[in-house]
């Protein structure tokens, strides 16, 4: 079969961090390819490399044999290939007709001939089965039309190569199953498609050729014929188990937070969670692991305050939560290491200072007047031992926390977050983005913050980090826990499965 | 290291932005057929003419220092208060009202006139406050929509309820003199609410900068996200600065009211709600710079007054200037030619 696109050697560097490393990918004419991995492992980078909107550091593109720069998304565009985000990128107040010939180029003047763009549309939409309302606002129909939408609208600008990126994360099973129909007879009538995923039970449905991802390199390219799930979650996660540096503690303490049948969402596959129950002791580490949003960053504000569950009922120290506010929480002396250290984490234009007393200014160390009059010496003073204890490496602690460095910021959560000793500590992704040098001084602190009593969530898309750090783990798939497992040698085989929803 | 290089960078950037600000007045000077030499003279003798100039360009920069030290705090937290002007006019019909209806005249009059108009001015901001925090409702438009109505509102109270009985116009009886903010320098119009317009911009400052409510504040206004994670009531922060940004505005509309006109009429704050903005804007949301900013707008006023007295300069050249510098300021990055490909090339070339 004809190749249409080649990806040779492409090497994408963000400074001293490497998104893609030498990857090569070779798409067919008429195949569903796919591009598997956990987040992270280079999927977008690749993709925005493809469409224009990243110029790679090295490599070279060869669309039908001939080699191509693609500078811009219109030359993307140009050369045949059409991109469907993740996040539809529809204008909501127009109708799906609008939304298809937005931007075409092709009109008489200033008017627009709207009975042939009609026409060629609606020919469109029989011939793939595409089947969408054009004179309906974008609005009033389903997330499954919108992405109909979005197909017809990269078909009608002459896409011959598309790229669905995470296509099912947002749709109903029936929904996926029409979409993959739809897929089905695009490659039938000759166009390729890349398909971004990380469900095995998707992949090995529709996919022709799966290439596999981690850390930004490839891993290999598969027929699906070849291979099965559990090789693919294998090769996706990276098999090798290296022994912890931790000693794993099999006894823990009492219960620092107990979950019973807690709901949110629950209809939600991928920010909700169904019936979860579960409990973090003090002097243990419980992982969650999981493929990124299935759950997590539900399962996180809700043992955090941020959100309250619609079912089920949530103990802390044994007694039962009855209003969820964060500041509720912290009062109850949980910790929390969010998600997104600059949405979530940190005031970014406040000074490194500021952010390790963001929870502490009413405490009378550090103000007086009943709270209202801060002591500015005490405060510089506490934020520079800080600064010591957690080796945070600032110009001062006045230097605003935006300035530095990743793993310098989560030093900065860090401080904040442990000194205090903690009863609960909620660590989110804690180490994503950061060096193995940041990582390690994490880690250990965490272990320390165990060993003092501190009870601790850690959740994190890392599956080496789970293995490494956790005395139990749990896998939690669409809202739902899979399995409970040991931290000392744990069944890898077992969890990867899990992970995958089987 | 990089500290330096950052504020080289902002000293730089403000003799740019002045030097660019005086050729476009050069500019605009000689359109009207005149000296530009002989006009910054003019300008300069005008403004330190005598005490009474000197004081008349505090007297122009007190409702400025108000409003823009007010716009300063709220843009700080995050709220965008464009209501100043409505909060200003609130606050002088309420101060009037109460001025005009109390029995007893003398301080104690005079007090309870501002502390109403400072709750007048709030509580009109914290409609908006309430919106945005219950229901996400865009404050730029409630507090626009609110001047409107309050602007009107004054039209209607002077020509009806709070109409002067004895005359005909559209303004209110006089303010009685023991009640008035009198002159603390003979033969000025230097008056006591000059005082509390700076003593306001202290505390402002203060309360930013030393205080845990203005730690909040601060907070909410970078990053609410992380602000309510980190335990902070986003909701109490934004009626907080709300309140107090509106107050601030109806302070000085009732100054204005029995300082300086001693009556309530249309048009009473000469638009400075809305140069309160763009006061708040040159001066990054700092209650301190506020506070200079007001003060050199006056200035300028002041001494454009004097170029349109004897020159025939239209003293409009005031806000083309402040309308250039605002915009020179926002886009400061586009001064800075070395960033410039084409420029770099060259440089490279040779």
């Amino acid at each position: 079969m004809e190749e249409i696109l080649r990806m040779e050697h492409i090497t994408k560097r963000f400074g001293e961090f490497y998104a893609n490393r030498d990857i090569n990918l070779s798409v067919l004419k008429g195949e569903v390819h796919t591009l598997l991995g956990e987040n992270g492992a280079g999927k977008s980078t690749l993709m925005n490399i493809l469409f224009g909107l990243y110029q790679p550091s090295g490599g070279q593109i060869f669309l039908h044999g001939k080699p191509v720069a693609i500078d811009s998304p219109a030359t993307a565009v140009k050369l045949g290939i059409g991109m469907v985000h993740q996040h539809f990128m529809l204008v909501e107040a127009m109708t799906v007709f609008e939304n298809i010939i937005l931007g075409d180029r092709n009109t008489k003047g200033i008017f627009i001939d709207r009975n042939a763009r009609r026409k060629e549309i609606l020919e469109l939409s029989e011939r793939y089965n595409l089947d969408v309302e054009l004179d309906k606002p974008i609005t009033e129909i389903a997330v499954g039309a919108q992405q109909r939408v979005e197909i017809l609208k990269a078909l009608y600008r002459g896409a011959e190569l598309l790229v669905l990126d995470e296509p099912t994360a947002a749709l109903t099973d029936i929904e996926v199953e029409g979409l993959f129909r739809i897929m089905k007879k695009l490659v039938g009538e000759g166009k390729s498609i890349i398909f971004i995923s990380h469900k095995m039970r998707e992949v090995m449905q529709i996919s022709d050729r799966i290439t596999i991802l981690r850390a930004g390199e490839t891993v290999r390219t598969v027929e699906r014929g070849e291979t099965t799930g559990e090789e693919l979650a294998g090769l996706m996660i990276g098999r090798e188990l290296a022994p912890s540096h931790y000693a794993k503690v099999t006894k823990p303490g009492a219960a620092v937070v107990s979950l019973h049948d807690v709901d949110y969402q629950k209809k939600s596959k991928h920010n909700g969670l169904n019936g979860v129950t579960l409990e973090v002791g003090r002097g243990e580490i419980l992982g969650i692991a999981g493929v990124d949003g299935n759950g997590q960053s539900q399962l996180a504000q809700l043992v955090t305050g941020v959100i309250a569950p619609e079912g089920g009922s949530v103990d802390m120290k044994g007694s039962r939560v009855a209003t969820f506010s964060p500041n509720g929480f912290i009062l109850e002396n949980v910790s929390h290491i969010p998600e997104d250290r600059n949405k979530m984490g940190l005031i970014g234009n406040m000074s490194v200072m500021e952010n390790i007393l963001l929870k502490e200014t009413g405490d009378p160390r550090f103000s007086d007047a009943g709270g209202w009059h801060l002591k500015r010496k005490a405060m510089r003073t506490y934020a520079e031992q800080m600064q010591q204890k957690y080796d945070i490496r600032c110009t001062s602690v006045a230097q605003e926390s935006r300035n530095l460095s990743g793993g310098n910021q989560q030093k900065v959560i860090l401080a904040r977050e442990l000194e205090n000793h903690p009863d609960l500590l909620v660590a989110v992704h804690p180490t994503r983005g950061l060096d193995i040098g940041a990582t390690r001084f994490v880690h250990d602190t965490m272990i320390s913050a165990r060993d003092a009593g501190c009870g601790v969530l850690l959740i994190s898309a890392d599956f080496d980090e789970i293995l490494e750090m956790s005395d139990r783990i749990i896998v939690i798939f669409e809202g739902k826990i899979m399995g409970e497992y040991p931290g000392s040698n744990p069944p890898i085989d077992q969890i990867s499965l899990a992970m995958a929803g089987k | 290291m990089m500290r330096t290089a950052e504020t080289m960078q902002r000293v730089k950037d403000i003799i740019l932005i002045a030097a660019l600000t005086l050729l476009i007045a050069a500019v605009l000077v000689l359109a009207c057929g005149a000296s530009p030499a002989e006009a910054m003279q003019l300008f300069i003798q005008g403004i330190f003419r005598n005490r009474q100039s000197v004081a008349e360009i505090f007297v122009k920069a007190c409702p400025l220092i108000l409003t823009g030290v007010g716009c300063a705090v709220a843009f700080q937290a995050g709220f965008f208060n464009i209501g100043a002007e409505g909060q200003f006019y609130l606050g002088a019909l309420v101060g009037t009202a109460v001025s005009l209806s109390l029995p007893l005249q003398g301080p104690v009059n005079i007090l309870l006139a501002l502390v109403c108009g400072f709750l007048a001015g709030g509580l009109l901001a914290l409609i908006a406050a309430l919106l945005k925090s219950t229901f996400n409702i865009s404050e730029i438009i409630v507090t626009i929509m609110l001047n409107y109505i309050v602007i009107n509102f004054l039209g209607y109270a002077v020509r009806t309820f709070l109409k002067d009985p004895e005359g005909n116009v559209p303004q209110s009886a006089k303010i009685d003199p023991a009640s008035q903010l009198l002159p603390i320098i003979t033969s000025t119009r230097f008056h006591a609410g000059i005082l509390i317009a700076i003593i306001a911009a202290l505390i402002m400052w203060f309360l930013m900068s030393r205080t845990t409510i203005g730690y909040e504040l601060k907070a909410v206004g970078f990053n609410q996200r992380a602000a309510q994670v980190g335990g902070i009531s986003v909701a109490k922060n934004i009626i907080r600065c709300a309140f107090l940004s509106g107050g601030l505005a109806g302070i000085a509309g009732v100054i204005e009211v029995i300082a300086i006109q001693k009556k309530l009429l249309e048009g009473i704050s000469a638009s400075c709600g809305y140069t309160a903005v763009l006061i708040a804007l040159i001066a990054g949301n700092h209650p301190l710079g506020a506070l200079i900013a007001a003060l050199i707008y006056a200035t300028v006023q002041v001494g454009t007054g004097s170029m349109q007295r004897q020159l025939g300069v239209p003293n409009a050249i005031v806000n083309i200037l402040i309308g250039a510098v605002v915009l020179l300021i926002l886009g400061r990055k586009l001064l800075h030619l070395e960033t410039y490909g084409f420029l770099k090339r060259k440089k490279e070339a040779k």
